[in-house]
């Protein structure tokens, strides 16, 4: 019982990052679903939502213009709300470029469209290098959502429980968005047969911008949620999307709860894992993407996937 | 009996015009690298890398394999230059060859997992395992320093037995790396039109035909990946006694994805030539570039990807077309226009 | 005993089954010939006989020996060597260096990595050779995406042929041809018939029938008649079929 209630903090923690990782592997799933795109920048799109929402949070050295200030002023909470809001709809307009650049690669060698997600990987994270710096950034956060709780004699990280519960909110807007609307349902569609999409003929340049623009902005989300817990650097984008991968490569495309679960099971292992050996937490999702392909690649229905290409 | 032509007839299957032509420059570099405001180690460097992305050639443009991780074999090259040093004997070609064959070793390992596989399984695996790499090399301090570094690797003389050259100062390493890089040309042009270069470059093309006109694909894709890590290995046992350490940071994946940009700009996906080109144009944009901006990086990371886009044969393919057109032009028939098959060279 | 012999052979995908019982026998030496309609699962009953698919069920047999789920490779090491409708040509090599990569002789030296590939007189004669019993000597040193749809088509069968296999599978191999074209290919099929076993897939009924010795019905993934032209013509579920236009 000792032991466990020990693991418990551990088992929390991997479940609020579960969460996160479900939401950028819904978003990714949702790409490589309709467009049989893997996105090598999914990655630097989450870390660009953390940075992104960091302007908004916080006054930059020099302000531009001094109608600036006002804003500034404003409470904490307030821009963290704005923040929230405004970088995911900043990186799915980024999501959107990309998907620009991507149209030159469709029908070519699938290897074209890898090299270019890469480039654009590296590119963004270069950017975020160029305009922020390399140094680990502090993420402040409203007072209201910071501190401890007491669990027993453990001290849980308050702000992990708001996070959660956000990211289960945004999961079921992301449910609702798929099932009870139209796009929603075009996406599912296309993610279970994009080759029927095609041939019903729907505008599928804005198909495509639409689930880029949604796909990435659900990982700017998640980028954001989870800056106070990661760390705002630029290399962490690389770490928030290999779940993702594992995700795919276990649960196959175009499965909404099988993503979720997932990106649960892959959060809690990296939890306990944290629990013996924190620091091999986060490597250990790469020795579970290792494993994963090694002996489960074709994915829960067998079906062959478009990374077999 | 060896005629004067016969023997020329087989000297030009291994040397080529366009290696006399780089042998010529890169052999002419300490002669005028300080005249135009730059420094011997840059060669260094540029060499080294330019062997790196030979070696890593070998596997992304003759067999169309993606490895995104590359960096932790040129690392691992580096640390076990190092390693051989400090614990077995202070011998530069015991340490060389171990670079060579150690990174060999680990490229074998993990070319077992992805023989098999192409594409975004390929890539996402090399990612995973150079990851893996990186933090052991971070975290096993008592043997790679850690964070920071294998320090204090000495650059040993060449000691052919009867004469031995000190390189000590960074000419005398750049002859010496010079030196390597004509012979990694040489056997790797040769293994580029051999017949197990065409084997690679048919799997580039397709995999599955391949297969179906009996070979074992899976042994060439593995040897593919093999001989590449030891090249790659070499290069970073070079690097090591240039630095003087052997640092985690080569492993990274930024490291490893550089050296992507570099080879497919630079045009090897359609030519043996290409990765030198790329080595070239990325220490042009970061010494060039770099002295003007911060963003060098940036712009040349913007590039690659227009290049993606717009012209993945790279800086060697456009070269070709380029001679195409105009010789076309000047003999009045019009251009046929096609790339160069493989990379075969021009 | 037939060359290649397949019995009892069953494939599904998923719960949709393809082939449900297959018996065929190729006798060496003959031209034998599948036909059916689309869908009927005659491509996959093609690609379990050369290896791509592994059957769900029953056995193949080359020469008395059990060759069932065997990989692609080790089938065409053993002699059956096949060609593809969607043509698989290498495009980035010559027309002489894609019949070169299909030579048994360059094959057992793959593994060469010091040798010069290009001065190798005796496997580029032999592809010579080749290129030019399917009627395109001169065309060596062509790229193969820039030769035309005919050649192509001619290369892709070159290819099977270099590999000097004891039975030669061809899919479809006037899928897209003129007539004038269709000819040329019929002239080949007939002179290669002297030299090696042939196993032809075809929609062209015309063509098949004019050169098989042997013809296999496929429908419904079974085998619903077979027999010479001459007696399958008189066929009633042939007839009833009504695929195709029989000369």
């Amino acid at each position: 019982m000792d032991f466990l209630y020990n693991l418990l903090p551990h088992l929390l923690n991997g479940i609020s990052l579960g969460l996160l990782f479900a939401l950028v592997a819904l978003g990714f799933m949702l790409i490589v679903g309709v467009m049989e795109v893997l996105n090598l920048a999914h990655g630097s799109l989450f870390a660009l939502g953390a940075y992104v929402a960091l302007v908004f949070i916080l006054p930059p050295g020099a302000l531009p213009f001094e109608f600036l200030a006002p804003y500034y002023g404003l409470p904490l909470a307030w821009r963290f709300v704005v923040a929230i809001i405004v970088a995911p709809l900043v990186v799915g307009i980024a999501g959107m470029a990309l998907e620009l650049c991507l149209r030159r690669t469709y029908g070519k060698d699938p290897l074209y469209g890898l090299l270019l997600t890469f480039g654009a990987a590296l590119v963004i994270e270069e950017l975020i290098r160029v305009i922020w710096g390399s140094a680990e950034k502090p993420f402040p956060l409203p007072s209201g959502i910071t501190g401890g709780l007491l669990i027993g004699d453990l001290i849980y990280s308050t702000y992990r429980f708001y996070a959660s519960a956000f990211a289960i909110g945004v999961i079921a807007l992301v449910w609702l968005f798929l099932e009870r609307t139209p796009y929603g349902a075009l996406i599912k569609a296309g993610a279970h047969d994009s080759e029927m999409v095609r041939a019903l003929g729907v505008n599928l340049s804005r198909l495509r911008l639409i689930v880029f623009a949604f796909g990435t902005g659900l990982a700017a989300v998640a980028g954001v949620t989870m800056a106070p817990i990661w760390g705002v650097r630029p290399h962490v984008g690389v770490d928030a999307v290999v779940p993702a991968f594992i995700v795919i490569v276990l649960g196959g495309v175009g499965s909404f709860w099988g993503a979720v679960l997932a990106g649960l099971m892959i959060g809690i292992a990296v939890g306990l894992t944290g629990a013996y050996a924190s620091d091999w937490s986060l490597i250990s999702m790469y020795l579970l993407l290792i494993a994963v392909v090694t002996f489960r690649a074709r994915g829960l229905l067998g079906k062959k996937s478009i990374l077999e290409r | 009996m060896r005629t004067a032509p016969g023997v020329i007839a087989r000297l030009r299957g291994w040397i080529t015009e366009p290696m006399l032509v780089a042998f010529a420059v890169f052999g002419s570099v300490p002669f005028w690298i300080n005249q135009v405001g730059l420094y011997p180690y840059l060669g260094v460097e540029v060499l080294v890398f330019c062997i790196f992305a030979l070696g890593f050639n070998v596997l992304f443009g003759h067999t169309g394999l993606p490895s995104f991780g590359h960096g932790a074999f040129f690392g691992i090259g580096a640390y076990a230059m190092g390693l051989t040093q400090f614990h077995l004997a202070p011998n530069l070609w015991l340490g060389l060859l171990a670079a060579t064959l150690v990174a060999a070793a680990f490229g074998a390992a993990v070319a077992c997992f992805i023989s098999h596989r192409r594409g975004i399984y390929f890539a996402l695996m090399t990612i995973a395992f150079s990851q893996l790499f990186f933090f052991i090399a971070s975290k096993w301090t008592s043997v790679t320093g850690g964070e920071d570094g294998l320090i204090n690797i000495r650059r040993l003389p060449a000691d052919f037995g009867i004469v031995s050259f000190p390189l000590r100062t960074n000419p005398a390493l750049y002859w010496f790396a010079f030196a390597c890089f004509a012979v990694i040309v040489v056997l790797l042009w040769r293994l580029a039109n051999s017949p197990f270069g065409r084997v690679l470059q048919a799997i580039k093309q397709n995999e599955e035909r391949v297969a179906f006109l009996g070979y074992n694909v899976w042994l060439y894709k593995w040897l593919s990946f093999v001989l590449s890590c030891a090249v790659t290995g070499f290069a970073g046992g070079i690097f090591a006694m240039g630095q003087g350490g052997a640092f985690v940071q080569v492993m990274s994946l930024q490291w490893s994805g550089v050296v992507v940009l570099m080879v497919l700009i630079g045009g090897g996906l359609v030519s043996f030539w290409g990765p030198v080109i790329g080595t070239v144009i990325y220490f042009i944009a970061r010494d060039l570039l770099g002295a003007y901006t911060e963003t060098w990086l940036l712009w040349f990371g913007l590039m690659f990807m227009l290049m993606v886009m717009f012209k993945p044969e790279g800086a060697a393919g456009l070269w070709t077309e380029l001679r195409r057109r105009t010789r076309a032009v000047r003999a009045r028939i019009p251009a046929a226009g096609f790339r160069t098959g493989g990379p075969v060279g021009t | 005993m037939a060359l290649l012999e397949a019995h009892r052979l069953h494939k599904r995908f998923g719960d949709r089954v393809v082939l449900e019982t297959i018996d065929l026998a190729f006798e060496e030496g003959r031209l034998s010939g599948i036909i059916g309609p689309n869908g009927a699962g005659k491509t996959t009953c093609f690609h379990v006989l050369t290896g791509r698919y592994r059957p769900d069920g029953g056995r193949i047999m080359l020469d008395g020996r059990d060759i069932t789920g065997l990989t692609p490779r080790a089938i065409a090491r053993m002699g059956i060597s096949r060609s593809f409708q969607l043509m698989n040509l290498f495009d980035d090599f010559s027309a002489l260096e894609n019949v070169a990569l299909a030579v048994p002789e360059r094959r057992r030296q793959g593994f060469h990595m010091l040798r010069d590939a290009r001065q190798d007189s005796s496997v580029a004669d032999k592809a010579a050779a080749v290129l030019a019993r399917v009627g395109l000597a001169g065309k060596e040193r062509e790229l193969a995406r820039n030769l035309s749809y005919g050649d192509r088509r001619a290369l892709e069968i070159c290819m099977a042929l270099a590999a000097e296999p004891r039975i030669l599978f061809l899919d479809e191999p006037t899928s897209g041809l003129g007539t004038e074209a269709t000819a040329r290919l019929a002239d080949l099929v007939r002179r290669l018939k002297q030299e090696v076993t042939l196993v032809i897939i075809e929609h062209n009924m015309r063509f098949l029938f004019d050169l098989a010795d042997t013809v296999a019905v496929i429908q419904w993934g079974q085998v619903i008649a077979r027999g010479t032209p001459e007696t399958l013509r008189a066929d009633k579920w042939v007839k009833a079929s009504n695929f195709g236009m029989l000369a």
